[in-house]
């Protein structure tokens, strides 16, 4: 123990605790642009300076370790004037044209400008530092907006592992980050998982937008719009517009499908439904290869960025991968085949699939090839949480007095095993209610797997969890994962092969959905209470509000097979639901 | 630390110890300036304080050599060369503790033109 004064408060703390931890725990903010706690410590943006008695220069509070007897002024004359002059320098070199940032009204670095009045008095507002737009299906970047807080950088290598945004200083006074110089994101190794866009405290890093061609699609009158949303996302809109993060999901679903209805969409379904029917085809695909010899382990391809990665990284592994689209391909798949000409007298090509999702990697997702039927690509737009909050917003909806609606569509009903898709372990839970029901022909009793579920401060880095059950007579080996350096790790596992694996879950963002790339922003809270308020939600939402929590039960998914599909893994079945996997190409440089 | 600089790094403690130096203004301004830009290829881009305000700095000598240094210009140096007492490392650091030298014997000298607006 250590004992230290800051601002006149003489505290004890832990010996090892930095200087800002230390000043957190008494109550006294210090402020910060470029820390994440545990992965990005570098003391770069200088904004959390702080006066430390004896020391003839300032600290940053973030990486300075405490020391016995420590005296520290966090609030005096020479620290604010540093932390003015350090914001000045960097809005000279930002440009502001803040009323079209992607960021929108929640940008950290403009919060910090207001609190300090900053003002211009011999430089005006800067241009950027260089005026570069790098695009990319899933994610884009601006540089006229970074101000190298680096955070990007930490959180691609240390969280994603892809390292594919790099700070690059071979000009140290220019210095810039970017992917591979010179390439867009989809040619470098980027597997557009969006963690990036969350930790950047500007508008430089965003999800492209989409926005526009959903509007042009719903002005157009010959056109059916049929909007599916994701289960995570229920979690997370209602923070938008003032709930609580982990607000019940009944309190918000209502409100959420009015206002869709509101905003012009023609028929409204779930992708629950596409889950249900994902587990189905993915729980017979695993007994399949249980049963016949194929290649296992079964890997989870609901994931569009963990797919990426294995294109990318793991080439050799993708026959592992489950040839079942991802739950909003495969729907989108079947409201254009199945449920328009069937219930809507509509042709394939005169309806428009929009999917609302918590990730930006499904931006990508939905160009890929492979994901077509009859060259009718099967999903044709694709938004983020933020940009829905954003299209409300601008329809001048008041979403917290919105009369609840529930819509009519047969593929808006769906059990809570597609509900929990949402969470990290929650495709493992799914597919296990429906395998281990198939398998063992009698009623499960605990549909509660718990080895899938718990949240802690390593959930913000990625976490490995692993079980065995017995069912039907097999032991199966089952591990979720989730977090790419959770992934990497278990690459190394299966390469050495010393556990046999049956069925693994990979998913990319640490925490599943409920913490992807396109969920809206939290600066108050740290990732892993996030992950944990969010899954808490959609588990609540499983096990007390659903009838039928089980996706062989689900009515509409049965009837589906019974009109259209005959059985899981039939021929109709890998033509609309499958689909394959091809190495590709990347360059990182 | 290259040659180059290190001799202008040497020929910058000689006159800047000095308390009466006896160069001109623009002597002074230029003597700085050729310093700073000296630590050039010292400055790795990582923390601001160090990689913007040394531009900053060399920007607002430039206005002394245009005759255009008003007394916000020097205000502007003085707060700029006390700021990088904030830098990451020794190389933010030195410039900031030799410019504070710099303050401290010249100040006359920098006041100098800017009387004359």
């Amino acid at each position: 123990m250590a004992s230290i004064t800051i601002n006149g408060k003489t505290i004890k703390v832990k010996n090892g605790t930095t200087i800002l931890s230390a000043a957190t725990s008494i109550g006294i903010r210090i402020p910060t642009l470029c820390f994440i706690e545990e992965i990005n410590e570098i003391g770069f943006c200088r904004i959390c300076v702080v006066e430390v008695e004896g020391e003839q220069d300032l600290v940053s509070s973030c990486n300075t370790e405490i020391k016995n007897g420590m005296v520290i002024e966090t609030d005096s004359k020479k620290v604010i004037e540093s932390r003015t002059n350090t914001l000045q320098l960097l809005a000279g070199k930002h440009r502001f044209d803040c009323w079209k940032c992607p960021k929108d009204g929640m940008c950290e670095f403009y919060d910090i400008l207001k609190e300090y009045d900053i003002l211009f008095e011999e430089f005006g507002p800067g241009i950027g530092r260089k005026d570069e737009l790098i695009i990319g299906t899933g994610i884009s970047m601006d540089q006229t907006k970074c101000i190298l807080c680096k955070k990007c950088v930490a959180v691609c290598s240390e969280v994603v592992t892809a390292n594919v945004l790099k700070f690059r200083d071979d000009d140290g006074m220019n210095p810039f980050v970017s992917p591979t110089i010179g390439l867009n994101f989809d040619e470098t190794g980027c597997i557009f998982c969006g963690q990036c866009v969350k930790v950047c405290p500007t508008g430089t890093l965003f999800e492209t937008d989409h926005i526009g061609r959903v509007n042009a699609m719903i002005r157009d009158p010959k056109k059916l719009v049929v909007v599916q949303i994701a289960p995570s996302v229920k979690t997370a809109i209602g923070e938008e517009f003032g709930y609580e993060i982990g607000t019940p999901i009944k309190e918000v679903e209502g409100k959420m499908f009015k206002a869709l209805k509101l905003l012009g969409f023609d028929q409204i379904t779930d992708v629950g439904w596409g889950a249900d029917l994902t587990v189905l085809e993915e729980g017979t695909e695993l007994i399949n290869r249980l049963q016949n010899g194929g290649k296992l382990p079964l890997f989870t391809s609901c994931c569009p960025a963990w797919v990426r990665y294995a294109e990318l990284y793991e080439p050799e592994y993708l026959e592992n991968l489950s040839t079942t689209k991802s739950p909003h391909i495969a729907q989108g798949s079947l409201i254009k085949h199945y449920y328009a000409p069937k219930y809507l007298n509509k042709k394939p090509e005169e309806v428009y699939v929009v999917s609302i999702m918590p990730c930006t990697a499904k931006k990508y997702e939905i160009d890929c090839p492979g994901h077509e039927v009859d060259d009718i690509r099967d999903v044709d737009a694709v938004i983020t949480v933020r940009e829905l909050a954003k299209m409300i917003k601008r329809k001048g909806l008041d979403f917290k007095n919105l009369e609840d609606y529930v819509p009519e569509s047969p593929l808006a009903k769906f059990t809570g095993a597609g509900v929990i898709f949402g969470a990290a372990g929650g495709v493992t839970e799914g597919a296990l209610r429906t395998v281990s029901e198939l398998l063992d022909n009698k009623p499960l009793e605990k549909l509660n797997y718990k080895f899938t579920r718990g949240s802690d401060l390593r959930d913000s880095k990625g976490v490995i969890k692993e079980t065995t059950i017995k069912i039907g007579g097999n032991k199966l080996n089952i591990a979720v994962v989730h977090g790419g350096a959770a992934i990497k790790e278990m690459f190394k596992r299966l390469k050495t092969g010393k556990k046999k694996y049956h069925f693994i879950e990979f998913m990319e963002c640490p925490g599943g959905c409920v913490n992807g790339g396109g969920m809206p922003l939290v600066r108050d809270l740290p990732m892993h209470e996030v992950i944990k308020k969010r899954t808490e939600a959609l588990h609540r939402y499983d096990s007390e509000d659903l009838p039928l929590r089980k996706s062989h039960e689900n009515p509409s998914v049965l009837k589906a097979y019974e009109e259209f599909l005959v059985k899981p893994n039939s021929e109709e079945a890998h033509k609309y639901c499958h689909t394959h996997f091809t190495q590709k190409e990347y360059r990182n440089e | 630390m290259t040659t180059e600089s290190r001799d202008v790094n040497n020929l910058f403690e000689k006159w800047v110890l000095d308390a009466d130096t006896k160069l001109s203004e623009l002597d002074l301004v230029k003597n700085i300036k050729t310093y700073l830009e000296s630590q050039h290829p010292e400055i790795c881009g990582k923390c601001t304080p160090c990689r913007d305000g040394v531009v900053k700095i060399e920007k607002l000598l430039d206005k002394y050599i245009d005759g255009t240094a008003t007394l916000d210009t020097l205000s502007e140096f003085e707060k700029l060369t006390y700021n990088l007492r904030a830098s990451r490392c020794s190389v933010g650091l030195d410039i900031g503790k030799n410019l504070e030298v710099v303050l401290e014997n010249n100040y006359n000298v920098l006041y100098k033109p800017v009387k004359e607006y």
